[in-house]
């Protein structure tokens, strides 16, 4: 099944998504896609994980060695925003790139969780686009919250799709495109590190809870993008998640 | 599950922000992994399984022979702050509390410290909250914090590199703050190492005071 969140006229609704891409409430009703707005599908967003440089190809991409041991860093759920919305571009910068990554979302509370375990406490996926702005870049506690941390640079969704739906994780193919044109592309078979592993060492850290989101990583592929693309991020089996690109002065309006 | 009333939404605290420890880190900063100063705050998150209250026992983390901790200033914000300068920041804050950050000994700042920062229950904030207009000005204030009844560390927030509205200013011009979320604006640079039961209590005088006791 796969569980989406929208708002329609005002008001926060718990929608299922059906194969033929019907939105419907749990009484059978339903929506009309236009009239909704797309929310991130978690509804209480716990601690957002994400790795660094977990594909390899992406690591030399990078300039760096592929890392021994998981690089991971955490982000504000002020981050987090739906398929279909807008994520800005700030003014002074001259590279911001997507990233396409599949989310395994926790769905039970656990520590020191054994790796045959690990699945146990995954409740689905989701796809985020983890955008990276490079100009920001420091080597403290990097990638820094001012890179990674931004209002609006987690698009994430369309919905979150229950695990047993997806089956195996290992070998997915993931797509970016960018206004039509296919401009990054790979397979979770090349992730470093795989999901029950990050479980294990995650909860060996600190307990694990249900809405915690862990973001593995993404393959090679980086490209600047510009206000007014649209970026389509697809994982196989999981969704296809859009995000408009807006300028910093359009998104934030009278805040600007 | 951690959880604490104070704390609704985000916990951020800023590291490298005693303007003493960055004077003292300058040749360090020019060397690898840094390369260069920061330019910025330098921000971590605390996560929701490290939020926890005065009076917590903290837990020892398993198979880890050191800990340190260190005592912030906590910063209540008030309301949604979005883009402000630092001349209305204040205007934002709803009251002012006291943080603890429990964590492993770190040994460099190149990379986020997920393995020391976020042990569970590592993070209390309070005891109370003191209203923001009962503090005519942070930058006055002084967090000291004690070890089993000994002095172990003073930090006046005039020593902070970046004030208390400059830093709001700065960090909400990367993340919206809401209501709830609280801002730990600096600690004294050399962390305090501790040991197993060990009491720590800081204090900022009139404005508030939080008690915790690490595990046997």
């Amino acid at each position: 099944m796969k569980h989406a969140r929208v708002l329609h006229n005002g008001v926060e609704l718990d929608i299922t998504v059906d194969d033929a891409n019907r939105l419907l409430l749990a009484d059978g009703t339903e929506l009309n896609e236009a009239e909704v707005t797309w929310l991130c599908p978690v509804k209480q967003p716990g601690t957002i994980f994400a790795l660094g440089l977990n594909y390899a190809d992406h690591a030399s991409e990078l300039a760096f060695e592929p890392p021994t041991e998981p690089l991971v860093f955490l982000k504000g759920a002020n981050t987090l925003t739906g398929h279909k919305q807008p994520s800005y571009r700030p003014d002074d910068i001259e590279f911001q790139h997507y990233e396409c990554e599949l989310v395994a979302v926790i769905g039970k509370a656990g520590k020191n969780i054994a790796r045959e375990d690990a699945m146990d406490y995954i409740a689905g996926y989701t796809v985020c686009n983890d955008f990276a702005i490079r100009d920001y870049l420091e080597n403290y506690y990097r990638p820094n919250l001012r890179v990674k941390s931004r209002d609006s640079l987690c698009p994430i969704g369309p919905w979150l799709i229950d695990k047993d739906d997806v089956g195996d994780i290992s070998n997915l193919k993931l797509t970016t495109r960018v206004n039509g044109e296919l401009t990054q592309e790979g397979s979770t078979a090349d992730m470093i590190f795989d999901v029950p592993f990050l479980v294990e060492y995650l909860s060996k850290i600190m307990t694990l809870q249900p809405g915690d989101m862990i973001a593995t990583g993404t393959p090679k592929g980086l490209k600047d993008m510009q206000p007014g693309d649209v970026v389509v991020c697809e994982i196989e089996k999981v969704g296809a998640l859009e995000t408009h690109i807006v300028s910093e002065q359009h998104f934030y309006g009278d805040k600007y | 599950m951690n959880s604490n009333p104070i704390v609704k939404g985000k916990l951020v605290c800023v590291a490298l922000n005693d303007a003493q420890q960055l004077a003292a880190m300058q040749a360090e900063f020019s060397q690898a992994p840094y390369k260069a100063a920061p330019t910025q705050p330098v921000l971590y998150f605390k996560p929701h399984n490290t939020w926890n209250t005065d009076g917590a026992v903290i837990e020892w983390p398993a198979g880890e022979a050191a800990m340190v901790v260190g005592a912030s200033l906590a910063v209540v914000m008030g309301q949604e702050c979005c883009r402000v300068s630092a001349d209305e920041a204040l205007n934002f804050v709803g009251g002012y509390t006291l943080l603890h950050d429990f964590s492993l000994p770190e040994q460099s700042y190149y990379r986020p410290d997920i393995k020391g920062k976020c042990l569970d229950g590592s993070a209390p904030v309070g005891a109370a909250v003191v209203a923001a207009d009962q503090v005519a000005d942070p930058a006055a204030l002084t967090v000291v914090t004690q070890v089993n009844g000994e002095t172990v560390s003073e930090l006046p927030m005039s020593q902070l590199e970046r004030s208390v509205p400059e830093l709001i200013s700065i960090v909400s011009r990367i993340m919206t703050l809401q209501a709830g979320d609280v801002l730990a604006v600096g600690f004294r640079g050399e962390r305090t190492a501790v040991q197993r039961s060990d009491r720590v209590t800081s204090a900022i005088a009139g404005v508030a005071e939080l008690n915790n006791q690490l595990a046997d």
